[in-house]
């Protein structure tokens, strides 16, 4: 069922990538999280009990004001879904269609090793980098909120929050590589990878832009992944997070069946 | 006893090509020619050896296994020459061959050095940067070391010098004493002349022939490329009898078949300036063979 020599190559051909994400999410994490001013927070939170209904309507409920809740809007709201997803595009590609396009794949199939075998040590390969970037964020997150705002981030929150941003990213992962097992050229199958969690990306910021446009938020998966739902411990955004997991979960499997099945003219 | 066995296979990718209805076997310890013009089909038969594709219909089974249900357990004494080397550019050819061993699961450091020191290869340079000789080289090796018991070689010698050609021919010919079996496709009929016991020839995806290398070579049409004074004299020796292919300026290509002699007489009635027998490709001689004879 797993190949390590496979899947210790793969951890070496993803590794620059996974290098360069974590950098710049690195930077990012370091430039927005001095920002939070913990002033502001009390301040809000007088606001929020002075006049509850106002501040509900603007949005703004007690976790939006919170450091998790800084940290879900600035950091979870954009970055973090887009950078954990350039990875998984270009790993996807990488792992399964670019060594049918090439004709590298030959090697790995002129063996005795199951086909299932191969997708299945690429995957986790993916889900390796997938979970290494979200935990890194994670422990970066911790790490710069304790050291400059000591006791102010609810970790146990923000790790929930972590743990729905991994399950969206799996959920992605399996997507893209669905595609890469799907397609036998690179060209379809990074087309197709990114084109649909790009078109699903840009639904959700016209979902977010509000007015008539919020029901296009049922058209994207991105709408499962509810940064400050889980925040707050919403049963709704973890059942949200449970059913990207599952989705995620069938993906791969899925792409492992019709990697075993296809033809491949390698 | 049947070591590989092709059974009615059937790929059809419509406009002629793929193949069709295909079947011919391959027997315990025999070097097995298996021949065609581009496009033949070749590839394609190969493919579903390997399990890479699924037959329409039809079944192919080496060692008694189906190629395309029992995939691993088909491969696990199986070593495959493929007839691109696309190999992990990043690696060398070095790194390239302890991985395909650990990835195999097999230790096979010994053969492996042996197979290097043969074929003179120089594995430490990046396989990108590897000409397409040594490319081949590292394919071989890494086809061979693991020491199967079947061999599937899809044009083993693209790419080869002349002396590297001859040590490959040698290490089939040890292999094939030692009992393996082998599948062989090529392209030049001294290769196949000097490797194979039998061959297969297949045209647009059909059964063409399966015959003897002896009874090809008994077969052979030869060629010779007779260069004369003059343009008329020329014409004039295209007029005896003989099998004429070609006439160009003061050049006639003649076609020999078992009239040897009566062609060496004509010649020397002939003002002969020049002989040359240019090198024909097998598929030069089996379609002339055939085409010939049976109207293939």
């Amino acid at each position: 069922m797993f190949n390590f020599t496979l899947y210790k190559r793969g951890m070496r051909e993803t590794f620059a990538l996974l290098l360069i994400i974590s950098a710049v999410l690195a930077m990012y994490f370091s430039t927005i999280i001095p920002m939070y001013d913990p002033s502001l927070e009390s301040v809000l939170n007088q606001l929020a009990s002075s006049m509850p209904q106002v501040m509900a309507i603007m949005g703004m409920g007690e976790s939006g004001s919170t450091m998790a809740g800084f940290l879900a809007s600035y950091l979870y709201g954009l970055l973090m879904l887009m950078f954990p997803m350039v990875f998984v595009i270009i790993s996807a590609n990488k792992l399964i269609a670019r060594h049918v396009d090439k004709g590298s794949m030959t090697y790995l199939l002129a063996a005795p090793v199951k086909r299932s075998t191969v997708a299945f040590s690429q995957m986790k390969v993916i889900a390796t980098g997938v979970f290494l970037i979200i935990a890194f964020a994670s422990l970066l997150g911790i790490a710069l909120s304790e050291a400059l705002f000591p006791g102010k981030l609810e970790i146990g929150a923000f790790m929930l929050m972590n743990a729905g941003a991994l399950s969206l990213h799996l959920f992605i992962a399996g997507m893209c590589f669905l595609c890469s097992c799907l397609f036998d050229e690179s060209k379809y199958a990074v087309g197709f990878g990114a084109g649909i969690p790009l078109l699903e990306f840009a639904v959700q910021m016209l979902a977010n832009a509000g007015g008539s446009a919020e029901k296009a938020k049922y058209a994207t998966f991105f709408t499962l992944f509810d940064a400050s739902g889980l925040i707050a411990g919403e049963a709704g955004a973890i059942a949200g997070m449970a059913a990207l997991f599952v989705g995620a979960v069938l993906l791969f499997f899925g792409a492992i069946k019709v990697f075993s099945k296809k033809d491949l003219h390698i | 006893m049947s070591i590989m066995e092709v059974k009615c296979l059937k790929r059809d990718y419509g406009n002629g090509k793929g193949v069709f209805d295909l079947s011919f076997s391959v027997e315990r310890g025999e070097v097995f020619g298996f021949l065609g013009p581009n496009g033949a089909g070749k590839t394609t038969t190969i493919r579903h050896l390997m399990g890479f594709l699924k037959p329409e219909s039809g079944t192919c089974r080496i060692d008694g296994k189906d190629c395309w249900l029992d995939r691993p357990s088909v491969q696990k004494n199986l070593g495959y020459i493929p007839g691109e080397m696309n190999f992990f550019d990043d690696m060398t050819g070095a790194e390239f061959l302890n991985f395909i061993e650990k990835y195999r699961g097999v230790d096979s450091s010994i053969r492996k050095m042996d197979l290097i020191s043969l074929f003179e290869l120089d594995a430490k340079g990046k396989l990108k940067k590897m000409s397409k000789g040594m490319k081949q080289k590292v394919g071989i090796v890494a086809a061979f070391m693991h020491d199967p018991d079947i061999l599937i070689l899809d044009e083993p010698t693209s790419g080869l010098d002349p002396l590297m050609q001859n040590r490959f021919i040698d290490l089939v010919a040890e292999e094939r004493e030692k009992g393996k079996t082998i599948l062989m496709s090529s392209h030049m009929f001294d290769e196949v002349e000097r490797a194979c016991q039998r061959v297969c020839i297949i045209k647009n995806g059909r059964l063409a022939a399966v015959d003897s290398v002896d009874g090809l070579k008994a077969a052979q049409v030869k060629k010779y490329e007779v260069t004369l004074e003059s343009e008329e004299a020329a014409l004039e020796f295209a007029n005896e009898d003989l099998a004429i292919s070609e006439i160009s300026h003061a050049h006639v290509t003649v076609l020999v078949q078992n009239n040897i002699s009566q062609f060496i007489a004509l010649m020397n009635k002939h003002p002969i300036v020049n002989i040359s027998a240019p090198s024909q490709s097998l598929e030069e001689i089996f379609l002339q063979y055939y085409g010939g004879e049976k109207g293939v």
